[in-house]
């Protein structure tokens, strides 16, 4: 039998749809005499009957025929951006154009709701249409952002303007609901995003965040988030979480201390890394060249290694590898052809990857201009109240509240502090130049701008938070809600020290309610301690935390030498050896009295002194070093904070705290000597590579040392140590146990 | 069964050919002679350290031991896969065990209680 070609290219979609759909469209309307585009004789009918097919056909029978039918048509461009158009200018006035308007915004908020494959709901139909959907939705997002005959932004929000002037008590459902798709609206247009998985054809530049960000500007929609958030709680209520949305799409990845410098500063700093890049691909490319062959590529040499038993050679060929030792031991293993078998990492899914927030975003300089503008007249008007309301609906658990926006919302929360701070940072440095003009006012000098995140409940709800997040293994969450205690810590620290009295007395206070709590000290340890392939990010995350913590502790204990901390344990374990000696003394009691002991033991907290070193101890151990290690891996990309932030904990594990037997693991030193002598090490022009290569030499000598005194380490370097023996390695005899008696 | 009374005699006898097991690198053959207790002894007879001022040199020089050692252990893994396999063996009973010998066999109290006996 035959097949032909007609056969081959069946239509993905049922005939059927795609008749009415297209009929649908073309009566929609079309080019008409003058030029511009006409309207069909019902067109409001078709643009209702083609949102009725998008719904029911669609979202009832859980297909997505109707949403590819209407791309392969064009009818965002050919159509519903061309209505917008010519209904823009009087919208606000003519009643039938407003309708118009609303109808077809209606379809355009569907048809730009970002794709994603449900896992439950998903059919294969889903999978068929989603890579083409996902283009012609970027394609949308472009001649949204790129449309020139009118502003299609600005025209959503001006159909929104009437409701919105409608005092909050009087509006109707019918209101709510235009609001509503106006923002979601924007929102989509923020959000869509480029998929991964599928090339695109168009020039990114054209959907990317600078073009989003030229065109809100543009367009005035940062006035209108502004003044939504601003008045959120008076004029808006359930507006705050798409508004949230929007922000996290529009700040995510965009670096914040960066946007705060200036411009002047901004260019050599830019100048400066352009000059460290090449710096480091000059050393990188000196690197090769030293070990590049000196002839052509068949020249034949092969060599003879020697190995420890006299009679075993390996061959090794290649000219590269002539009297250099290490290079041909790197040689002989690379050579091998086996690897180790991994575990697939976690596939991550579409929402995740839109959610990404670690990836770094580049913005053009006008739109950075903008947005910092943007940033600016947010933190002045309306950080406190947005994030105040937010924060009530979170612990309110509100029913418009999804579990994506928790996250968003500590992201957000740890990205306004940082930018404050910088703000802050650079408003000082202009005060103290003599030549400018500026001052700073009282104003300027408080936090008062971002105190509405800076107090108990959203420590508490923090708190509560990132428990949770652990516990549900919700690394992303996780995640967004460490950066955000991070720079809560990094707020306080540059709150106490300021100028101002009442400000240092705020952080002090602060720092007494986020030290108090001694389950946030074993919180830290631990998610320090558990990392497993939760990936850079979340790392880099976990680390800065730790170190941030670690040595804000450690100033504040030092100056607060009474210091106490709440403890739940202790308590527990009092109790329960006093619930032990009462049952070995009154056995008729029973069990019962003695778990009902212990539940009440569990609940009374006590308080005791805080002891920094006792703590500090906490956290070197085997498995923190390996998270350490993980980090330092990445060395090459690691920038001179983080490499600084690896060099310290190291630096108190082998020398501080003593415990470098903790390092003795020949995977360590081999990176520790990879990292310094290469091939493929550190730059050494790099400014910290000099402090590294100062602590690997002192501690390479410290372990030559160790092993002259001690060859068991010969065999023990290959492992984890166990605890029982750490002692002895490091110290050479056994811990004095006090002997019972 | 119903064959039975054939005794099997008739029946086709089919030759699969089994595959080569791929050797593993587990406790047994870390344990065995070509496994830690040749570290130990290629480690006393070869490990010569110049100390001050040749920190690195001597750390590379350990290096490069323990990666022959491992090449001719288990020669199919490379250097830092077979270390993680190593570690990963370590947390297990046998080796801890055979670990704590051989420190205590370190221990000068050792010794002593071994020249009494």
């Amino acid at each position: 039998q035959q097949t032909t070609l007609d056969e081959w290219a069946k239509d993905p979609v049922d005939p059927e749809i795609r008749a009415h759909v297209y009929s649908l469209i073309t009566a929609l309307g079309g080019t008409g005499d003058d030029g511009t585009y006409s309207f069909g004789d019902d067109a409001l009918l078709c643009l209702k009957d083609l949102r009725k097919w998008l719904k029911f056909a669609d979202g009832q029978l859980n297909r997505r025929d109707v949403a590819r039918c209407m791309a392969e048509a064009n009818l965002v461009k050919g159509d519903l951006l061309e209505i917008l158009a010519k209904v823009s200018p009087k919208v606000t006035d003519d009643r039938l154009k407003h309708k118009l308007a609303v109808a077809t915004l209606e379809l355009l908020v569907p048809l730009t709701w970002p794709f994603e494959i449900d896992p439950v709901e998903a059919t294969v139909n889903h999978h068929r249409h989603g890579p083409y959907i996902q283009l012609a939705q970027i394609a949308y997002k472009r001649a949204i952002l790129q449309y020139d005959r009118t502003h299609i932004l600005q025209t959503a929000v001006r159909i929104a303007l009437p409701s919105m002037a409608i005092p909050l008590r009087e509006r109707t459902p019918r209101d709510d609901g235009i609001i509503r798709i106006a923002l979601y609206f924007i929102r989509n247009v923020v959000m869509l995003s480029p998929p991964k998985s599928v090339p695109i054809d168009i020039d990114e530049a054209e959907v990317s965040r600078s073009a989003v960000i030229d065109a809100f500007q543009q367009q005035d929609i940062f006035q209108v988030i502004l003044s939504v958030a601003s008045s959120i709680g008076e004029d808006f209520v359930s507006q705050d979480v798409i508004v949230l949305e929007i922000l996290f799409y529009l700040l995510k990845g965009i670096d914040a201390e960066k946007l705060f410098m200036e411009e002047k500063k901004l260019r050599s700093k830019n100048t400066d890394e352009l000059k460290s890049l090449i710096q480091k691909e000059k050393s990188m490319l000196a690197g090769y060249a030293r070990h590049a062959p000196s002839r052509h590529n068949r020249f034949g040499t092969m060599i003879w290694l020697k190995r420890g038993d006299d009679e075993q050679v390996s061959t090794i060929s290649g000219q590269d590898v002539l009297g250099k030792a290490q290079k041909s031991m790197q040689k002989m293993d690379m050579t091998k052809k086996w690897n180790k078998p991994k575990r697939p990492g976690r596939k991550t899914d579409g929402e995740q990857e839109r959610e990404e927030f670690d990836l770094p975003v580049a913005l053009t300089s006008s739109a950075q201009k903008h947005i910092k503008t943007f940033v600016e007249e947010f933190l002045d008007s309306s950080f406190n109240p947005l994030f105040l309301h937010l924060r009530k609906a979170i612990e309110r658990e509100t029913e418009r509240v999804e579990d994506r926006h928790s996250r968003q919302f500590f992201y957000l929360v740890s990205w306004f502090l940082q930018a404050e701070c910088a703000r802050r940072r650079t408003m000082k440095e202009k005060a103290a130049d003599s030549k400018s003009k500026q001052v700073l006012s009282a104003e300027d000098e408080s936090y008062g701008l971002v105190a509405e995140v800076m107090n108990q409940e959203t420590f508490i709800l923090m708190n509560r938070f990132m428990q949770k997040s652990e516990d549900e293994k919700a690394w992303q969450d996780l995640n967004a809600g460490m950066k955000c205690f991070t720079q809560v810590l990094l707020t306080v620290q540059e709150m106490s020290d300021s100028a101002v009295e009442d400000d240092q007395e705020i952080a002090e206070n602060i720092q007494n309610r986020i030290f108090y709590e001694e389950s946030t000290h074993d919180r830290i340890v631990h998610t320090l301690r558990s990392y497993k392939d939760q990936g850079f990010g979340y790392l880099d995350a976990v680390t800065e935390l730790s170190h941030v913590f670690l040595r804000m502790l450690e100033r504040y204990s030092k100056q607060n030498v009474d210091m106490q901390v709440r403890s739940k344990r202790r308590a527990r374990t009092i109790r329960k050896k006093q619930a032990e000696a009462q049952g070995e003394d009154g056995e008729p009691e029973g069990h019962v009295s003695e778990r009902e002991d212990l539940e009440a033991a569990q609940k009374t907290v006590s308080e005791r002194k805080f002891d920094f070193s006792r703590f500090a101890a906490k956290f070197i151990n085997q498995s923190s070093v390996n998270t350490f290690i993980a980090f330092l891996k990445y060395y090459n990309e690691l920038d001179l904070d983080q490499l600084k932030r690896v060099h310290r904990f190291f630096h108190r594990v082998a020398f501080k705290m003593e415990l470098g037997v903790l390092l003795y693991r020949v995977d360590i030193l081999q990176l520790f000597n990879k990292m310094i002598k290469g091939p493929e090490g550190l730059d050494s022009d790099s400014p910290s590579f000099k402090e590294w290569e100062e602590f690997v030499r002192h501690f390479f000598r410290t372990v030559v040392k160790r092993i002259q005194d001690r060859p068991e380490l010969i065999v023990e370097m290959l492992f984890s140590k166990i605890p029982q023996t750490i002692f002895f390695l490091e110290h050479g005899y056994d811990r004095q146990l006090p002997t019972r008696t | 069964t119903a064959d039975d009374s054939g005794l099997g005699i008739d029946e086709e006898i089919k030759v699969v050919k089994k595959r080569e097991p791929i050797p593993k690198l587990d406790d047994n053959r870390l344990l065995s002679d070509p496994g830690i207790p040749k570290l130990r002894r290629i480690s006393k007879e070869r490990l010569k350290f110049k100390g001050k001022g040749h920190e690195y040199g001597d750390i590379a020089r350990m290096l490069n031991m323990y990666q022959f050692w491992l090449d001719e252990l288990y020669p199919r893994a490379k250097f830092a896969d077979g270390l993680a396999m190593i570690e990963k063996l370590g947390h297990s009973k046998r080796v801890q065990m055979m670990r704590k010998e051989w420190i205590d066999e370190g221990k000068p109290k050792h010794n002593a209680r071994e020249d009494e006996d």
